[in-house]
């Protein structure tokens, strides 16, 4: 029972990065592998919080949200404004960084050895320590994500993203603020990011670099590939269907030390066929 | 003195990076593909030719051997890969997705295949010290030198003296008049990979020698040959290769001020100051 709960705690918790990497790569269309840099921003900010006790959970979310919002928006502003290729090398510069900075930067992260001990979240002064609980919170996180991401698809300012998407110019000419809009979506994603990492660190109460490398980037973006852009329902079923692979690849007898490798190289076989055969993913529409 | 090792360090690594980044800017400013999947092609070559040497192959045609492994890979990659997605009209983020994709499969292989850790290459000749002056180098690094600048003169020659050259420069120059008097871009494409390949093999061999090799060690040099090409100006071969030298030896000379592990921080800081003011790069053409 604990065992499903963490997989509905961890999708959930991925759900809200699904978002966030879709409303970058799917709504915006900006390629990123970035994104778990940003994520593990906001868990670090809260991990450090909880554990020196200065802030209690959600002023530390909020702290955390803001944080990444502000950096989200710094990743992206040069994606706005340079041609796309160079954007890329951006997104891999940032994510190289942040890794190095979260292995070696020892007072603010724990450098290679992480924060154990994150405290779980309380609520209100309660703390919440059951997974059960915990469960509660995430489902919170991950449907009020989904309606912000609904809701602001189906209002005028989706039908503005979507509408950038297809001619960009022609917006501009219309006298809409591209640049705005853009900006906007990268915040929005950068608060969810932020959100998904107070509840990871306070989840799993021990956080590392290992969690926000590039290969975490990889993850995000594989999900939302797979699970479809730009769609709620794309970047609900990606995660839930990826973060269940380590438990089919358990099944199939592979020494522990390669599973690691092992699901690097479904994610990657997982992107070019998709690419390939299906671009746009289960459940999205066409990238 | 330790200036000078450095700045003798830096110009080795560099023109190591710089073959990395003249063969991708080969490739980019050919076939307008973002081959994030070099850095995987360079890891492959190196490992290819640790196996040669390892079964007893003599070490030069143990390169020669990595050479054709990698011309073999990049040419079915743009064949089997990047082709039908340029045929079906793929949008550029979905090809980078493929190429993310493909590098990911390459480095998981040769991690699952040789393991994760770092092989050290049994050649003797490598690791013996020379001293030039107060210098030392390496027999590795001495290789390294060599053959990279070396490569760099036979690629210009190449670009510029020969048909075909001429030929994949007029590609890369316009497509589509390229299409119209019978270029065949297409086939050009192949090529371009193919020789590109053959190219960043070499210092995807002689660099392992010194430090050894690890499955997922090519993204850190691709990405600052990638800088490099772009602060050098697209479509600049020499740019690209002067310019991945004078990053890396900032980038060792910065080891006087800062320890090693922020180097990434100095190459993305020249590539921030780039963006801001020079986005076209020094020598951009056309």
């Amino acid at each position: 029972m604990d065992y499903l709960y963490s997989y509905l705690i961890l999708s959930e918790i991925y759900v809200l990065l699904g978002l966030s990497t879709n409303l970058l790569v799917g709504v915006v269309g900006i390629f990123s592998v970035s994104q778990a840099a940003v994520f593990g921003v906001g868990a670090y900010i809260v991990g450090d919080f909880l554990l020196s006790g200065t802030l209690s959970f959600l002023p530390a979310v909020a702290v955390a949200a803001v944080a990444c919002i502000a950096l989200n928006v710094l990743i992206t502003l040069p994606s706005l404004r340079v041609a796309g290729d160079y954007f890329v090398v951006t997104s891999f510069g940032i994510q190289l960084l942040a890794s190095a900075t979260f292995t070696n930067w020892t007072w603010g992260t724990g450098g290679a050895n992480g924060l154990p001990g994150v405290p779980p979240p309380d609520l209100f002064g309660m703390q919440i320590a059951s997974t059960r609980g915990i469960l509660a919170v995430s489902t919170v996180a991950a449907v009020l994500g989904c309606l912000a991401f609904w809701l602001i698809l189906r209002a005028p300012f989706g039908r503005l993203l979507k509408a950038i998407r297809e001619d960009e110019l022609a917006v501009a000419a219309a006298g809409k603020g591209v640049l705005r809009a853009k900006v906007s979506a990268a915040a929005l994603a950068g608060a969810f990011a932020g959100v998904a990492g107070g509840v990871y660190a306070t989840y799993l109460s021990f956080i590392d670099p290992t969690s926000f490398d590039l290969d975490a980037s990889i993850l995000l973006l594989t999900m939302v590939v797979v699970g479809g852009a730009r769609t709620l329902w794309g970047s609900v079923l990606g995660p839930f269907l990826l973060l269940a692979l380590p438990q089919l690849l358990t099944l199939i007898a592979i020494p522990t030390t390669y599973a690691a490798t092992m699901q690097q190289l479904v994610y990657g076989a997982l992107l070019i066929a998709f690419a390939l055969f299906r671009p746009q993913g289960l459940l999205g529409e066409r990238l | 003195m330790l200036l000078l090792q450095l700045l003798a360090n830096g110009i080795v690594t560099g023109s190591a990076l710089g073959i990395v980044a003249v063969s991708f800017a080969l490739i980019y400013s050919t076939t307008r593909v973002l081959h994030v999947a070099h850095a995987g092609v360079f890891t492959l070559g190196g490992y290819l030719a640790w196996s040669l040497v390892r079964a007893g192959v003599p070490d030069l045609l143990a390169l020669g051997g990595a050479m054709a492994g990698c011309v073999v890979l990049g040419a079915a990659i743009q064949q089997f890969l990047y082709a039908p997605l340029e045929r079906r009209g793929a949008a550029q983020l979905v090809v980078l997705i493929a190429s993310l994709g493909m590098l990911e499969v390459i480095q998981n292989v040769l991690a699952a295949v040789y393991s994760p850790d770092i092989l050290q290459f049994p050649s003797a000749w490598a690791g013996r010290v020379f001293g030039l002056g107060g210098l030392r180098l390496t027999g590795a690094q001495l290789a390294t030198v060599g053959v990279d600048f070396a490569a760099f003169g036979w690629v210009m020659w190449f670009a510029h003296g020969t048909l075909l050259g001429k030929r994949i420069r007029a590609v890369a120059a316009n497509p589509f008049l390229a299409e119209i008097t019978r270029l065949e871009p297409r086939r050009v494409h192949v090529l371009v990979m193919a020789i590109a390949s053959a190219l960043v093999c070499l210092p995807g061999v002689l660099g392992p020698l010194d430090y050894g090799l690890q499955p997922y060690g090519g993204v850190t040099p691709l990405l600052t040959a990638t800088i490099a090409m772009i602060a050098g100006g697209i479509g600049s071969l020499a740019g690209a290769f002067f310019l991945a030298i004078a990053i890396v030896v900032l980038q060792n000379l910065s080891l006087l001020v800062m320890p090693g592990e922020w180097s990434i921080g100095v190459t993305f800081a020249i590539f921030i100051v780039f963006m801001l003011f020079r986005p076209r790069g020094l020598f951009a053409s056309g």
